[in-house]
């Protein structure tokens, strides 16, 4: 069968195709919103018109059959316009008020979870793992699950002091760039990597190997025609991995995952945050890391029992204190809390001022 | 200097360098530019040429894009030789 | 073809209320033998808590050194069905914007070529669909660009720009981000498929300093909405919220970051002299207040994740710039910072690390951009520093 005739460099179609008419005619003129549930709100415009959002999660990997079932509902009460969010929701656009009480007893009936609007969490940012990458020493997509699982109220219905900005990601690549979120899991390696000299020697630049450390610890290796790693400044990036495969970083019985909290995007009130370092290591406990799940429903926990409304976890912490947090949520402080990487000196404290462990 | 010519030039420098150091796009185009004194611009486009048509074509590794001479084994998948 | 694995580990894993991957990876196994084989693959993987993911593969459409991720097992000969196993990036609609028919169609290609699998969407913002062979991708390349669907990017390229909602939905949106994304995205079609940067360079646009797109954070380039002039306020929606129960004094009067706001006989007075934009005031009071009139971006430069030397934000570099269609003055110093950068940086250095490196004043030189205070948190504490003979001209 003969195929159509590719085109090159034209770019998506253009937005403007799949907008619905009430946004076309009320395009930049909004004038307020208002969160009507946990997974719905309602946007009215200058001219009075109003847009109906409802939002229903995602695992972020569909099947076409899923997306077919998603675009039908979305054809039956929306005249077929959707979106999806950055966090990988789905958000039926209704024009027509009298179809959202019957599309969302259709999702509910189809098992659809509606939900992550307003102070709450919404779905969890992530990244491929074990499902479909080379670098992964965690599943994303099965921690993401487990996690939303337990925190599932917190999409649908109960409230927070504020939004709380779930991510994880699956090696310290970090794609989906959970450095600044309220609390993200990211899974790291802990041993010096093994060298298969004999194919480094084959497929393997050793200049730019050498280049790509960040510690600077890996030398030239003659005598194999290969690299040697030095085991005292390595940190376990995975860097030369990346750039030369034969040395493989991952050592499956010593990976895991660490929790990482108080970051934040927006630069409402303070400024944009780093997630920092709250529990150094959890090993990989497939197919539901039940202790990662108990220490992500701990920190969230005394969050919400602590904080003042509106304050993100980051803003939280950071009024009461690290050493505090610490107190808290009993998590132990450990060595690997004390930063000495790039810009390790600007996190020791440099006053007497603080509070005591308790 | 003929498009043709060009691209044959380039050709020539991507077989010498084979194997020797992974190219970038922008490497080919400084080399071949400085040996043939053409505008940096006229050599890309005769490159681009080359990779439109399959007789050079990007290539992945060491976490950067690089040019390359195509392996038989692509040419095949493109259908550009049996 | 389905059920040619026993999967108790991730059986367990299609539990409990939230929509589960395995059912979806389960749904398109009907289908699929390649997705069959990925659920095994995958079950494998949770017993040994390892991937089976070969790192590399030089795949493509001719012409274009992106879009498509090459991906093969490790182990071929049990799971054959993704001996290959490749990731198509498809530049996604501004804003994620789509109908249900433009979608189907999405999947009734993919269903003749691929796993059934997708990402919606993947981190870049591309919409990804995850699982082919390698024989497929000229018919797949054809089918989606005779019907309007380009590549997304991947390599040393530009990434798809990807933006927020905006005026598509977003009262608090400065800027048109649908178009600006639409544009830019037209605009760098050469630089996003055939790669020919140092690395990836992304831009992302939000409308406000909300910012859900986490532009400053993940791009490059962030473009955040912003304005000058007076936050507008309508008293009467002040009152109500207050009768509607709201501590005025507490949630938005202390919590003003700048201290510009004040709250007396149920009016709120905003020094907007002193506000420094934040949002905070308008996300919580949307009703009563809304932004200045005069609307622009502040361009902000050098966000990535942790790989090599440890995490950046982006740091502000142009405080305020008009951004209106046909966005002239936007793409040329786009095209002058991918300038510097590419004639600076070393192969695989983000141009957050490239400024590091070298300090700000080349490229702020290089792109035209005078020194400003709004640049820096605080300016520096140490008595050492350069001068250059451009310096001691008077
Ligand atoms: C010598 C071999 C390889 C090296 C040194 C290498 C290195 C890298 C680096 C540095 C990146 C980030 C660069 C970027 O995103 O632009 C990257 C990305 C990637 N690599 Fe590799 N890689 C190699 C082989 C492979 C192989 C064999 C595969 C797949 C089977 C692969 C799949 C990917 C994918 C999917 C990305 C993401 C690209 C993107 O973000 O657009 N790589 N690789
Ligand atoms: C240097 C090392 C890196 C390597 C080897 C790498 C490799 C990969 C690979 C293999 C994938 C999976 C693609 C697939 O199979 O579908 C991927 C996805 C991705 N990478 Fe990277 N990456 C690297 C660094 C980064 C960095 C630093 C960023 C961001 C700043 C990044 C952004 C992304 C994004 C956004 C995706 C899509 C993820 C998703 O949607 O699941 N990568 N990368
Ligand atoms: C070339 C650079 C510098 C020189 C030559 C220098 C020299 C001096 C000298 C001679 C003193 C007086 C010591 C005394 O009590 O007899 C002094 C004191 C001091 N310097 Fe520096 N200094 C330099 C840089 C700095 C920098 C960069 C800092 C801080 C960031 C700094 C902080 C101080 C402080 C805090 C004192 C003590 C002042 C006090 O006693 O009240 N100095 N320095
Ligand atoms: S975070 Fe690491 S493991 Fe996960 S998709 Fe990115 S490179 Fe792969
Ligand atoms: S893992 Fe990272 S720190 Fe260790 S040798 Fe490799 S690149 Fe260097
Ligand atoms: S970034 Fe601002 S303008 Fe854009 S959707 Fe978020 S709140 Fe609205
Ligand atoms: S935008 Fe922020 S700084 Fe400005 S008045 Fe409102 S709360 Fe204060």
């Amino acid at each position: 069968m003969a195929l159509p005739k590719r085109q090159t460099d034209i770019g998506p179609p253009k937005y403007d195709q799949f907008i619905p008419p009430v946004i076309k005619k009320n395009y930049g003129k909004w004038k307020y919103h208002e969160v009507l549930s946990g997974g719905t709100m309602v946007h009215v415009a200058e001219s009075g018109d109003a847009l109906y959002t409802v939002r229903a999660a995602s695992p972020r990997i569909l099947s076409t059959e899923t997306i077919r079932e998603i675009c039908d509902l979305a054809e039956k009460y929306c005249d077929g316009y959707l979106r999806f969010t950055t966090r990988n929701n789905v958000e039926f656009l209704v024009s027509d008020k009298s179809k959202m009480d019957p599309l969302l007893k259709e999702l509910q009936e189809r098992k659809f979870s509606v939900g992550g609007i307003g102070p709450r969490i919404s779905n969890i940012v992530h990244t491929q793992g074990w499902v479909h990458c080379h670098s992964a020493c965690t599943d994303a997509s099965g921690l993401v699950k487990a996690i939303m699982d337990e925190v599932y109220d917190y999409f649908t219905t109960k409230e927070l002091p504020n939004k709380v900005r779930l991510a994880v990601a699956c090696c310290v690549n970090m794609c989906g760039a959970v450095h600044c979120s309220d609390i993200a899991v990211v899974a790291v390696h802990r041993k010096v990597p093994t060298i298969k000299h004999e194919l480094v020697t084959k497929v393997c630049e050793i200049p730019t190997t050498i280049a790509s450390c960040p510690t600077s610890a890996i030398r030239p290796n003659p005598k194999d025609k290969s690299v040697t790693i030095n085991e005292e400044k390595c940190m376990y990036c995975g860097n030369c991995f990346t750039v030369c495969p034969p040395i493989d970083i991952h050592k499956p019985e010593e990976d895991g995952v660490a929790i990482v909290v108080g970051g934040k995007i927006g630069s409402l009130r303070t400024s944009p945050k780093f997630s920092k370092l709250a529990i150094p290591f959890f090993y990989n406990e497939p197919p539901r890391w039940p202790k990662v799940v108990a220490a992500i429903k701990n920190i969230l926990d005394v969050y919400a029992k602590n904080a003042k409304k509106h304050e993100r976890v980051g803003e939280w912490i950071e009024r009461v204190g690290w050493e505090e947090f610490f107190n808290l949520t009993g998590i132990e402080f450990t060595f690997q809390h004390i930063d000495d990487f790039t810009f390790a000196r600007d996190t020791f404290r440099t006053s007497a001022a603080f509070k005591y462990s308790r | 200097m003929e498009t043709a010519e060009l691209q044959d030039k380039i050709f020539a420098y991507m077989e010498k360098m084979k194997g020797k150091k992974k190219l970038k796009e922008k490497d080919v185009i400084k080399a071949l530019a400085e040996e043939t004194s053409e505008a940096p611009d006229t050599v890309k486009k005769a490159l681009r040429g080359m990779i439109d048509v399959g007789r050079l074509m990007y290539s992945y590794g060491g976490g950067a894009s690089s040019v390359e001479i195509p392996s038989e084994e692509y040419l095949r998948e493109k259908g550009l030789i049996k | 073809m389905s059920g040619k694995y026993k999967t108790p580990m991730l059986d367990e894993l299609e539990k409990g209320p939230w929509p589960s991957f395995v059912t979806e990876i389960k749904k398109a196994a009907k289908k699929s033998s390649m997705a069959d084989d990925e659920l095994g693959q995958l079950e494998k993987s949770y017993v040994t808590k390892r991937g089976y993911w070969k790192h590399g593969g030089i795949v493509g459409v001719l012409g274009y050194g992106g879009g498509v991720i090459g991906r093969y097992s490790s182990l071929p000969d049990e799971f054959p069905g993704i001996a290959h196993f490749h990731t198509v990036r498809i530049n996604q609609t501004s804003g994620f914007f789509y109908t249900a028919k433009a979608l189907k169609e999405i999947c009734d290609i993919w269903d003749k070529y691929g796993s059934g699998l997708t990402n919606m969407h993947g981190s870049t913002g591309d919409l990804v669909l995850l699982g082919t062979k390698t024989e497929s991708l000229e018919a797949i390349f054809a089918e989606y660009s005779s019907r309007g669907w380009d590549l997304g990017s991947s390599g040393s390229a530009m990434r798809t720009p990807s933006c927020c909602v905006g005026p598509g939905r977003c009262e608090w949106s400065n800027i048109d981000t649908l178009d600006i994304t639409y544009n830019l995205t037209q605009e760098f079609q050469d630089e996003m498929h055939r790669p020919s940067f140092p690395y990836k360079f992304k831009i992302k646009t939000a409308g406000c300093a909300v910012d859900c797109v986490a532009a400053i954070a993940r791009a490059d380039l962030s473009i955040i909405g912003t304005w000058k002039g007076n936050i507008q306020i309508d008293q009467a929606e002040v009152k109500k919220y207050a009768g509607a129960g709201m501590n005025i004094q507490a949630e938005i009067i202390e919590m003003c970051p700048t201290s510009c706001m004040s709250y007396n006989n149920g009016e709120i007075k905003i020094d907007d002299a002193q506000c420094s934009r934040c949002m905070h005031c308008i996300a919580k009071m949307t009703k009563a207040l809304r932004s200045g009139k005069e609307k622009g971006a502040t361009l902000l430069v050098g966000s990535k994740a942790p790989i090599v030397v440890g995490s950046l934000l982006s740091w502000v570099i142009v405080p305020f710039i008009k951004v209106e269609a046909p966005y002239t003055e936007l793409k040329t110093l786009i095209r002058s910072m991918i300038e510097w950068w590419d004639d600076t940086a070393k192969p695989r250095e983000r141009i957050g690390e490239v400024l590091e490196i070298k300090g700000l004043r080349p490229f702020l030189e290089h792109i035209g951009v005078p020194p400003q205070p709004q640049q820096v948190k605080e300016p520096r504490k140490d008595p050492f520093f350069f001068w250059a003979e451009s310096d001691f001209k008077r």
